[in-house]
Parts: C-alpha cells; structure tokens; sequence
C-alpha cells in the first residue's frame, strides 16, 4: 500500500500528531481524522511546569495553530473510539460514529499508573496526564495547601519544584535513595535529587502502603510506620499502556501493543505509535517500551513514513529533558552499560554532565545540567560512533562541539 | 526598506557562532539573532524558537540550520521555515548583508530564501 484511501488516527497525543503532520509533510493528500474525546492535540510537558504555573495557556499548548487542521484537511473529532475494525477499514466512537480508515493508527498512550493501596481512590488522591488533571491538581493546592507526591521521577520531580512557587509545601516519597540513576547516572541523579531538599521539599524514602483522612488531613503512611500528613497527594509513579483497541481487534500486545520495526502491528492495516507501542525486533527481542516525548513524536514520524510505502527515517539516541528548580537537566542514549566507565564533568568542584562510555571506548550515554549544547553534541557523538578521550570530556573547558563534526 | 544596522565585521563571529542584537538597538518588537551559518553566509532570526521560548542563538548551527537548546526544534537559516517539531510555525527572518567585510542587518527586512 503506498497511498491509502483513508487514515483515522485514535489519539491526539504527540504521536498521533505527529503521524498526521508528518503524513501532510510527506505528501500524502487522502482525508486524515484524529479522534481524540479531549479534541485538538496539545503538548503533554507543560502540564507539570509552565502550564501548570500558568506562564502558558491551553491556547499556547496546542501543538499546532487551530486554523493547520483545516487547511491541511485533516479532521479532528472529539469522540472516544471504543472499537476499530481493520478488515473493514473503519473505526467507531462512542456516540456511534463510523470513521473511514483503510488504515488506523493507534496513538492511544496510556493512563496513570495506580497505586494498589487502600485510599488510592479518595477524592484527595490526584493524578497528572491531562489539562484537566493540571487544572484540578492546581486549584487543589492553591492557597499554601501540602501537597504530598508519591514518586520522584520526572513528574514528582517537576511538580514539586511548580508546586513550592505555588506556595505549596511539598512532600515527596519515593522508595528509591536516588532516583533517575539509569536515567542520568548516579552523579546527576544525586545532585538533582539534593535540590528538592535545598529548595525546602521534605524528602522521604519510604514505600507507602495506605492513604487515609482523619483530622489532619490526608496522610501517607509508609512501610516504616512513619505517615506523612497532607491535603493533597499526587500519584505519579508511571503509565499502564492504552492496549483495549488493539487487544480487542485481536492484535498482539506484551505491555504494549507490538509493533515492528516499521511501527506495523500484527495487522498490516494498523499501526501503533507512543508510549502504547512496543517494538518487537525480526529475532522476537522485545525492547523496553519507552514514555518519552520524543519517541511519541518519531514513532510518529516513522509510522507516517512507512504507511505511505517510503524510506523509514533514521532516529538518533534517545533523548529527554526534565526542567525543575530552575535548571535544565537532559540525557541521550544509555547511561548504563554492563561494562564500561563514567566520566563526570565538574566546574568548581559541582558535577555538570556525566558520560558513559561502552568496553570500546565509544560514547553511549551523556546527561548534563545547563548544558543543552554538550548533550547535542554528545548526540552527535553517539551516533557517529566515534570514539573519545576520557580526558577531554571530563575538562569542562574543551569544546564537545569539536569532536561531533 | 529600514535602515540598515553595522554590527560589526563578519570576523566578529565565527563560523558556527551567532550574536544576538538587542530589541531596543534593533528597533524591533523582539531580540534578532545574526548567524554565521557553516556555509560561509550569514542570516539573522528572531531570537526565540517559536515554539517555547528559547534563544536561538543559543542552538546548535549545523550547515544552514539551527537546532533549539531546550527541545531540539530546528530551523532554517535561510527561510526561518521549521523543520522539526515540536516547532511548526516559521522564525521571522530579516535581511543580511555582508559589505566590505562588514555584517549589515536589515531589521523587520524579511528574507524569503537568501542565496
């Protein structure tokens, strides 16, 4: 299939997005719908810091003017999908609708990860995936309340650096010393983990094991008898993959609908992007399922590529970004290899980037704090395979941007 | 056509490098980044990514485009057009011109593709 008649798109995240704008960009000119029940797609990040802290607006958000939609012909519906059907070439939303989709791409995502804990259910128990979710945490909190947050990956990390400019006192449990080492490496991790403490976050390692009100508020109890009071708890301990559309239509799934290479799922008329896809290689080897923004967004682009029978784009290292107290923290590639070394990259005795390097001494992994530029590099590096001097990447005068040409 | 402003001579900047000229010196509404382009040429930007704020001067320039420091969107030099989400909307250009060994900015200039 090189042109289909139609493509219905089920989810208007940064995958299902991206598959569409990139179908457009790619020349593809056959009627596109993207059904999604929260309407035009918009960008999920800024929901735990500049959307949340209100510097941006639902309106900046979208990932796209309104007015692209229409003048790329392509249809957005807000109405939730509760089958597809492949072999028909069509979709069905809720309200009964009937979408033509010779193919149909599954961008669905996925939803909060829960926490199996007595109380995990109170009205006080919140947690962070969409605007609205945004919108409620926000008005929970606002007016000097405690917020305490279960999980200090990325969107614990984040929104309790938001909340404490919200006025909120900020509790954070995790049951890790360090989070974010394989994200970062140990070095990073630590110093990053550290802020959250400098900043006035009470930090907590503890795996709690029920949430209850009484006078107090809403308290977490951990493992250790220990229970923190609050107002408000954020869950934020990772996503379960949206699969029921795939499962449902008879599509193999694994954590994950599974996709090939080409994104393509086990129906040759469906493809699956984003977080809800997983990729099972030619060999049967199924690799991680990955949640980063980046890979939604070429997923997408692969997806698009493959649908319209064209070359697969090559994607570099895997890179994300997490912003909190004020820095800019990002990582590309694997910061953890079974053999090999880190080296880390101080000024004035603080560690700003860590690099891992593999038994070969080729680049694999780079994280740095504030230093967007030597992570771009390092991109560079990693994917040209070019080998490198421990020495100069630990000398925080030698230019990256050298070795990356 | 506004008037032009010298900032300085093209050995100012190196290949690879940008500067950025404030609004105010500009007489615009927003900072204008002037690039060194790896072709030799030079091209000037509004200085912030179109889709979260961030200065392009900032970014990684390789060949003629610039790459965002915070999301990694990528621009053209030469048209302003985007060409990598997450940025979708186009940078506003504005002309440059290279005299006797100096960069002249044209401010509010804008270039549709320079040679």
């Amino acid at each position: 299939m090189t042109s289909p008649q139609s493509v219905a798109i089920v989810g208007g995240g940064m995958g299902g997005f991206s598959t569409a704008h990139e179908l457009r960009h790619r020349g593809y000119e056959g009627p596109i719908t993207i059904l999604d029940p929260f309407g035009a797609p918009y960008d999920r990040p800024p929901l735990s810091k500049d959307y949340f802290l209100q510097e941006r607006s639902a309106e900046d958000i979208q990932l796209i003017k309104s007015e692209w939609y229409a003048e790329h012909n392509v249809t957005v519906l807000a109405e939730k999908v509760v089958s597809i059907h492949p072999n028909e070439g069509v979709v069905v939303t809720e309200a009964d609708t009937k979408v033509p989709g010779e193919v149909i791409v599954l961008a669905t995502g996925g939803v909060a990860r829960k926490l199996h804990i007595p109380g995990n259910d109170l009205d006080t128990v919140l947690q962070l995936r969409t605007k609205e979710d945004a919108d409620k945490l926000r008005e929970a909190i606002a007016g000097g309340k405690r917020l305490t947050i279960i999980g200090a990956g990325l969107i614990g990390a984040e929104v309790a650096s938001s909340a404490l400019k919200h006025g909120a006192s900020v509790t954070l449990i995790d049951p890790s010393e360090t989070p974010l080492v394989p994200a970062v490496g140990e070095t990073l991790a630590k110093r990053l983990h550290a802020m959250h403490t400098e900043k006035g976050v009470t930090v907590v390692r503890g795996i709690p094991t029920e949430i209850f009100v009484d006078q107090d508020g809403t308290n977490v109890r951990t493992e250790d008898g220990e229970t923190y009071a609050g107002d408000v708890v954020l869950v934020g301990i990772g996503i379960i993959p949206l699969t029921d559309l795939a499962e449902d239509a008879g599509l193999e799934e694994d954590n994950g609908t599974l996709v090939d290479e080409a994104q393509r799922t086990t129906h040759p008329n469906v493809y699956a992007v984003g977080d809800s896809s997983r990729t099972r290689l030619r060999d049967g080897t199924l690799l991680r399922r990955a949640e980063h923004w980046e890979h939604a967004m070429n997923t997408g682009k692969t997806a698009a590529a493959a649908i319209l029978g064209q070359d697969l784009p090559v994607h570099s290292a895997p890179w994300f970004w997490s912003d909190r107290h004020g820095v800019h923290v990002e990582g590309v590639g694997a910061m953890w290899t079974e053999h090999g070394e880190t080296v880390i990259r101080e000024v004035d005795g603080v560690p700003v980037a860590a690099f891992r390097l593999n038994e070969n001494g080729e680049l694999v992994g780079c994280a740095a704090i504030d230093d967007a530029l030597a992570v771009r590099a390092a991109r560079r590096i990693i994917d040209r395979k070019i080998t490198v001097d421990p020495a100069q990447l630990a000398d925080p005068t030698f230019n990256l941007k050298k070795l990356a040409k | 056509m506004s008037e032009a402003i010298n900032i300085g001579s093209v050995d100012d900047i190196d290949e690879g490098e940008a500067k950025v000229i404030s609004a105010a010196e500009a007489g615009t509404e927003d900072d204008i980044a002037v690039f060194h382009a790896e072709d030799g040429n030079f091209y000037a930007l509004n200085d912030e990514c179109t889709h979260e704020t961030a200065s392009l001067a900032d970014g990684w320039i390789e060949g003629t485009e610039v790459e965002c420091p915070v999301h990694s969107a990528k621009f053209c030099l030469k048209s302003g057009e985007a060409m990598c989400m997450p940025a979708t909307i186009a940078a506003r250009t504005h002309k440059v011109e290279v005299v006797d060994g100096d960069v002249l900015l044209y401010p509010n200039v804008p270039v549709a593709e320079q040679a």
